[in-house]
């Protein structure tokens, strides 16, 4: 009777370990990765801008001129709007407060 | 040579004021003044040609831009005359310069002594700051335009 009982515990330890190894053996591949702690997204960065929600300016930004050209064109600019302002001063009107500039620097 | 500051004075008149002052030269690409320095004469310009500058920060450089340029007949430098006298531009000559320089002590001294010459060369002056003021509101105003036409764009 002994035998028995012990014969019979055998077994049904042997045909748990057997489930259990069959169970792991075809469980699928998806959830054995489902069990790895999942990382936070990592969303690419945004370029660092300053002022972003402000004005975004209208012209182009210019080629890298040369500090020589820069300053010419920063004078010259001076001088149209000081003609500018000269006509206006000798015959004020609205039309030439804001006429358009011609100036390279602006446009 | 007719100079901007002096108009309406007799001949007699202009040559008194201009024998208080010294004629100097500035040798090319030298300095008269740089902003911020006591401004204790005021220059009449007799030839050439003189830059008024102010600083502005380029690319990370200090650069002096050019802001207006005074040629022979022109005033240079009435800072001499309006506290707290100190110039508010640096001023420098691109090509050789003959001025006139006019202390502001003895100006003010010949003004009290003939009150209708001080009276005739400040309302002169008076012209120049005006033209300057009316200059620079204009110029003024069309940049705040720019600046409000590129922020409602």
């Amino acid at each position: 009777m002994d035998m028995l009982l012990m014969g019979l515990c055998i077994s049904v330890f042997g045909i748990a370990v057997a489930c259990l190894a069959f169970g792991a053996a075809t469980r699928p591949v998806a959830s054995r990765h489902r069990v790895q702690p999942e990382l936070p997204a990592v969303k690419p960065e945004a370029p660092a801008r300053f002022f972003a929600d402000r004005v975004t300016p209208a012209i182009p930004p210019q080629p890298h001129v040369p500090i020589e050209v820069l300053l010419q064109q920063i004078e010259n600019h001076i001088r149209l709007e000081q003609a500018a302002a000269e006509s206006f001063v000798a015959f004020p009107t609205q039309a030439l407060l804001h006429s358009k500039t011609a100036s390279p620097f602006m446009n | 040579m007719a100079h901007e500051l002096l108009n309406g004075l007799s001949p007699a008149e202009v040559d008194l004021v201009l024998a208080l002052g010294n004629r100097m030269t500035v040798p090319s690409g030298a300095s008269l003044f740089r902003l911020g320095d006591p401004a204790d004469r005021l220059f009449l310009t007799e030839r050439g040609r003189i830059r008024l500058t102010l600083p502005m920060q380029v690319r990370g450089h200090e650069e002096e831009i050019l802001i207006e340029e005074k040629t022979p007949g022109q005033t240079v430098g009435w800072s001499a005359l309006i506290p707290p006298y100190r110039f508010t531009l640096s001023a420098s000559a691109p090509i050789e310069t003959e001025l006139i320089a006019l202390p502001r002590e003895a100006l003010q001294r010949y003004f009290e002594t003939v009150p209708a010459v001080g009276y005739k060369v400040t309302s002169n002056l008076a012209l120049v700051v005006g033209h300057r003021l009316q200059l620079v509101q204009a110029m003024w105003l069309r940049e705040m335009q720019r600046s409000v036409e590129l922020r409602s764009a």
